[in-house]
C-alpha cells in the first residue's frame, strides 16, 4: 500500500513550517554564546554597574539547569497528567472525574511562590522545591486538555471500536489517544511553556537556573542582568512554543 | 442462525425492551422495523453485547451470548452503524482492515482482502484507498463502512439504521447494492430501520416493534395482507399497502401465455415487478401489457382485469 498518495499525505512536513522555531533557535544561541557582543547596548541599561555582562556562571550552564528543571517537571506533569485524564475517563474511574479535575485546578490556583514558601522547609534549598511547584502549577492544563480531547472524541466511533472488537487498550492506543493528541498536545504545549517563565523562581531559593541574573539584578540594582535573564528564558519559551507549534500542525493534518 | 427467547432489557427501572422472541435462521435477512425509542436498536446491541440483556436467552449457533468472550464475538459479527463511526485518522484502506488486523491477519492477506471488498463496493482501490473519511461523500463513506463489516467473513451482520443519515437517491442505491450483496453472500443479517420500504424490499422476515414489545413478525407479503392493527398498517403505508404488495412480486409469476388475440402496444421486461407494470398501465393508457424478456421477445402478457380477479380469488394463497 506505498503509493504516491501515502507519502504525499504522511511525507515531510512543508519545510517553511520550520523556520520560526529554527530562527528563534539561533537567536536563542546567540544570546547565550554572543552576549558580549551587546554590551554598549546593555550598558544603557546600567550605566553605572561595574559590569554589564552576567559573569557568576555562563549563560550556557544556567540555560542547561533551566531545561533540565523544566524538563524533569514536564516529564512528571505529562505521566501524571495523562495517566490521571485517562484514568478517570474509563469505566473504573469515573467516580474520580470530579475530585481530580478539582484538585488540578486547586493546583494552579496556588501561587507558586507560595507553594515555594511552604516546600522550602519540607524539602530544603535546591532543585526540589522548584519542580514540586512546577508540578502543581503546570498539572491543570494537562489534565484539563486530556479529559477535553478524550471526552472530545465521537461517541459513535468509540461504539464503533467497541463493535469491531477492540479490547478497552486498543480501543485507548489505536483510536481515542490519536484522536485527542492534537488537543493534549495543546495542554502540554501551555503547561510547559507557562513553566519556563515560571522556573526563574527557583532562583530565589538556590536552585540556579535562567532565574540566577534576575534575582542578582534585582538584588545589586542591575537592569542589564535583568535583561540579559528575561531575553533568554523568553527566546527559550519562544523557541520550545514553536517546535510544538509544528508539532501540532503536523498532527492536524491528519 | 440467532434466536431471541424472552429477551428483556430494564435500564433503571425503564424497560427498554419487553419480552421478545424471534429467531433469525442462517442466510436469512431480518429487519427490525419501529419507531425511534422502541427498543429495536437495543435489541441489536444485545446481539453483539455492546450492551448487555437483563434476562432471556439469546443464542448465536447453538450457544448463549453470555458464554462467548464479547470481544471475540464482536469480531465474528460485522457492525454497521448509522454514522457510520468511521475512524477518521485512518484511511479507507486501513479502515476496511481493522478486524482482519484485531485477528493479527498476516498484512498481505489483509491487503488482498481490503482490495477485493474495495472493488466489490465499488470503490476503486487507486481512488479511494488513500482518502480520508473526512473526504468522502456520505454514500461513499457508508460503503466502506459495511466493507469494514464484512472484512473478516463474518457469518452475522448487524446494521443500526445504516442509511439512515443519506439522502434518497444515495439510499436507494446502496439498498440495491446491499440487496445484491446479500444474494451473493447470504450473511445472517439482522437490519434496524424505521423506514417500512426499506424493510419491505430487503428481508425475508419482518419484526415490528413498538414500546418494547413486538406487535407482529412474519414475512413482508404475510404483513401487507393481514396487518395485526393500526399500528402496523399505518407503519406499511395505509391505502399504499395495495401497491406495497404489488412492488413485492414480479411481472413473471402473474402473466398469463400469449394469447390469440393481438399483442398490446405496449411492453415491459419479464423483471418488472406489479407496482411498475401497474404504473405503465396507466401512463399508457392500457389495460393490458406485452411481456419480453431480456432479448426483447414477447414470452406472454398481463391483463389489469385478469390481475384484480386473481387478487380477489386467492386472497389466502400467497399469505
Amino acid at each position: 500500500m506505498n503509493s504516491p498518495g501515502v507519502q504525499r499525505l504522511n511525507g515531510a512536513v512543508h519545510p517553511g513550517r520550520w523556520l520560526m522555531p529554527v530562527v528563534w533557535l539561533l537567536l536563542l544561541m546567540l544570546a547565550v554564546w554572543a552576549m558580549p557582543l551587546v554590551e554598549p547596548a546593555l550598558r544603557w541599561f546600567s550605566p553605572d554597574a561595574r559590569q554589564v555582562i552576567y559573569q557568576r556562571a555562563a549563560f550556557s550552564t544556567l540555560l542547561w539547569r533551566h531545561v533540565l528543571t523544566v524538563g524533569v517537571a514536564a516529564a512528571v506533569t505529562v505521566s501524571v497528567g495523562i495517566a490521571a485524564g485517562i484514568a478517570v475517563t474509563r469505566p473504573w474511574g469515573r467516580d474520580f472525574l470530579p475530585l481530580v479535575s478539582q484538585c488540578a485546578a486547586l493546583g494552579q490556583t496556588f501561587p507558586p511562590v507560595a507553594v515555594l514558601a511552604l516546600a522550602v522547609p519540607a524539602l530544603g534549598f535546591g532543585a526540589l522545591p522548584i519542580v514540586v511547584a512546577l508540578v502543581l502549577y503546570g498539572l491543570l492544563p494537562i489534565v484539563r486538555n486530556t479529559l477535553a480531547g478524550l471526552q472530545g472524541v465521537d461517541a459513535g466511533v468509540v461504539s464503533a471500536a467497541q463493535g469491531m472488537g477492540m479490547t478497552g487498550r486498543q480501543r485507548l492506543y489505536r483510536v481515542e489517544l490519536p484522536l485527542a493528541a492534537p488537543v493534549i498536545l495543546a495542554g502540554v504545549r501551555t503547561s510547559i511553556t507557562i513553566n519556563i517563565a515560571t522556573a526563574a523562581l527557583g532562583a530565589t531559593v538556590g536552585a540556579s537556573n535562567l532565574g540566577d541574573p534576575i534575582i542578582a539584578g534585582i538584588v545589586n540594582g542591575n537592569t542589564a542582568y535583568i535583561v540579559q535573564g528575561a531575553v533568554i528564558i523568553a527566546l527559550l519559551a519562544l523557541s520550545v512554543d514553536s517546535l510544538f507549534d509544528v508539532w501540532q500542525r503536523q498532527l492536524a493534518r491528519r | 442462525m440467532i434466536e431471541l427467547h424472552n429477551v428483556s432489557k430494564i435500564f433503571g427501572d425503564a424497560l427498554a425492551v419487553d419480552e421478545i422472541s424471534f429467531s433469525v435462521p442462517k442466510g436469512k435477512f431480518c429487519a427490525l422495523v419501529g419507531t425511534s425509542g422502541c427498543g429495536k436498536s437495543t435489541t441489536l446491541r444485545m446481539i453483539n453485547r455492546l450492551t448487555e440483556h437483563s434476562s432471556g436467552d439469546i443464542i448465536l449457533d447453538g450457544q448463549a451470548v453470555g458464554a462467548y468472550n464479547p470481544v471475540q464475538l464482536r469480531r465474528r459479527i460485522g457492525y454497521v452503524i448509522q454514522d457510520t463511526g468511521l475512524f477518521p485518522h485512518w484511511n479507507v484502506a486501513r479502515n476496511i482492515g481493522t478486524v482482519p488486523r484485531l485477528l493479527k491477519w498476516p498484512a498481505s492477506q489483509i491487503r488482498g482482502r481490503v482490495e477485493e471488498l474495495m472493488q466489490f463496493l465499488d470503490l476503486p482501490s487507486a481512488e479511494f484507498a488513500h482518502k480520508y473519511p473526512h473526504q468522502l461523500s456520505g454514500g461513499q463513506a457508508q460503503r466502506v463502512g459495511v466493507a469494514r463489516a464484512l472484512a473478516a467473513d463474518p457469518d452475522i451482520l448487524l446494521m443500526d439504521e445504516p442509511f439512515g443519515a443519506l439522502d434518497p437517491i444515495t439510499r436507494e442505491k446502496l439498498q440495491s447494492m446491499l440487496a445484491k450483496l446479500q444474494a451473493r453472500l447470504h450473511k445472517t443479517v439482522v437490519l434496524v430501520t424505521h423506514d417500512m420500504d426499506e424493510a419491505l424490499r430487503l428481508a425475508d422476515h419482518l419484526v415490528v416493534m413498538r414500546e418494547g414489545k413486538i406487535v407482529q413478525q412474519g414475512s413482508p407479503l404475510a404483513l401487507l395482507q393481514k396487518p395485526e392493527n393500526g399500528f402496523v398498517d399505518s407503519l406499511l403505508g395505509g391505502l399504499e399497502r395495495g401497491l406495497k404488495q404489488a412492488s413485492l412480486s414480479r411481472v413473471r409469476a402473474h402473466m398469463t401465455p400469449l394469447g390469440p388475440t393481438l399483442p398490446a402496444q405496449s411492453r415491459i421486461p419479464d423483471t418488472y415487478t406489479l407496482r411498475q407494470a401497474l404504473s405503465v398501465m396507466l401512463r399508457d393508457h392500457c389495460e393490458r401489457l406485452t411481456v419480453v424478456d431480456k432479448h426483447d421477445v414477447p414470452v406472454g402478457e398481463l391483463s389489469l382485469r385478469k390481475l384484480v380477479k386473481e387478487a380477489h380469488a386467492q386472497p389466502g394463497e400467497r399469505a
